[in-house]
């Protein structure tokens, strides 16, 4: 049976990790603090995925790469990395670094044949386009540049935009919920499921075990992601998927036994 | 233990060397000449990306006749993965028809939009062969990582191991020195380093 997956975010700006909260970036601490408070080859082994996001102000994709390819030494899970990719040298750079898949924001809207050339050279499983979605007057506006320009589409619109586009998934975030910890937005999460064919992984609002079940349990729903560094603090991601596993959720069990020399 | 990684451009190969550096297997070589694949002991032919762009690579560069002395008359062992898999069967449908290298009986389709989400992206479980020695020690159902589009089935045994996503396909296959597997070992967390470590040792 296909599993569902857990990921967890990073938030990454100048050198350092960040927590956001509705999409206001705070300093957390830099990759030596991500070593010491998640010991991070320990921790991958409760994850499905790691995805790094690099965020406002972050220009420099060279330091990001070499970020990337320090981090994901000796953690042997898929890696998608994505924040202000505009080129193929940009992609090109991520791949090379570590990355398996990218993840794409503004460029879906920016640039759509440049999209289409990644795509084409890298396949559409290699793509997550990430949608950040604010609820506005009983309705989804979309927002591109790390929440800071709203874009004309409507929700159901840009999702068919986006397949027809070719890409591999879908990253939905909800900007309202986004770090407060309440929990996943289950209505936007409602409103793209029933229109989309991709693989649909949720973000925002996740503090707690109990919220990544719920997600879990959420039928049609591929992946359930958390960027929230404070509450999954230490042992947390790996006390929670032991207990996700215990409660018969449908995640990767792996027999630890398969492989000793660790 | 010398393993050299077949280089026709394609595919992301950082996390197969850092996976084999983790094995303790050092001496890993990203070549496409016929002299270096010589040295091998094992040979990797990774894959992302679409078949008929890489098999034309791959023909262009002359390394289908570099791998046939080295796999088919040497018989060094050879390691398909994801898309690499894919390129040792007869043939893909992935942008039209493109023949591969025929080393095994497998055909390459596409998954149906409207039965499944497409691609198969995350863990899914293995029906694992008991007779492979590149599944030894690895429980069956078994969690690995999938990334694909396109799956291949056989007419024939060839030894495979079979996933289900929208219907049974190949998720292994190992015939002689010749093996593949469609998700990614590398990615697969410990069930993943027990196959590439089976892979090293035991061929």
């Amino acid at each position: 049976m296909l599993r569902k997956r857990i990921i967890f975010a990073l938030i990454y700006s100048d050198g350092n990790f960040m927590q956001s909260r509705n999409f206001r970036l705070q300093k957390v601490g830099n990759l030596h603090w991500l070593e010491k408070n998640y010991k991070f080859q320990n921790i991958a082994f409760a994850l499905d995925e790691l995805m790094l996001n690099a965020s406002k102000g972050e220009k420099n994709m060279l330091e990001f790469a070499s970020t990337i390819s320090k981090l994901v030494n000796d953690v042997f899970i898929p890696i998608a990395a994505g924040g202000g990719i505009r080129t193929m040298e940009d992609a090109d750079l991520l791949f090379k670094s570590g990355a398996d898949k990218i993840v794409l924001n503004s460029l879906l809207v920016e640039n759509p044949d440049m999209v289409k050339e990644i795509i084409k050279n890298y396949g559409s499983q290699s793509v997550v386009a990430c949608i950040d979605c604010k609820l506005r007057d009983d309705n989804y506006e979309i927002f591109i540049k790390d929440g800071s320009l709203k874009i004309d589409y409507e929700l159901k619109e840009y999702v068919a935009y986006l397949e027809l586009l070719g890409v591999g998934e879908i990253y939905l975030n909800s900007i309202d919920k986004d770090g407060t910890g309440f929990g996943y937005d289950q209505s936007l999460i409602d409103t793209v499921n029933r229109i989309t064919s991709l693989p649909l992984i949720i973000a925002g609002g996740a503090g707690n075990e109990s919220h990544l079940a719920q997600g879990l349990k959420i039928e049609n729903v591929s992946a359930v992601a958390t960027a929230n560094l404070f509450n999954f603090i230490g042992n947390g991601l790996p006390n929670a998927r032991r207990q996700l596993i215990a409660d018969n959720e449908n995640i990767a069990n792996w027999n630890f036994n398969n492989y000793s020399n660790t | 233990m010398k393993v050299v990684i077949v280089d026709y451009g394609m595919g992301n190969i950082r996390s197969i060397v850092s996976t084999l550096n983790y094995l303790n297997v050092h001496d890993v070589t990203v070549s496409d000449s016929l002299q270096t694949f010589e040295s091998a002991d094992r040979i990797i032919l990774p894959g992302v990306g679409n078949f008929g762009e890489a098999i034309s690579q791959i023909r262009s560069k002359k390394l289908d006749d570099y791998l046939q002395t080295v796999v088919i008359d040497q018989k060094k062992p050879l390691l398909g993965i994801c898309l690499g898999m894919q390129l040792l069967g007869l043939s893909s449908s992935e942008h039209g028809y493109n023949t591969g290298l025929a080393y095994v009986n497998g055909v390459v389709t596409k998954f149906e939009n409207n039965a499944v989400k497409v691609p198969h992206v995350g863990f899914n479980q293995i029906k694992v062969n008991t007779n492979s020695k590149l599944f030894e020690g690895i429980s069956d159902r078994a969690d690995f990582y999938f990334t694909h589009s396109y799956r291949m089935h056989s007419e024939e045994d060839i030894n495979q191991s079979l996933c289900n996503y929208q219907d049974d396909f190949v998720a292994g296959f190992e015939v002689g020195n010749i093996c593949g597997v469609q998700f990614h070992p590398e990615l697969s967390q410990f069930n993943g380093l027990r196959l590439l470590k089976n892979f090293i040792d035991n061929f």
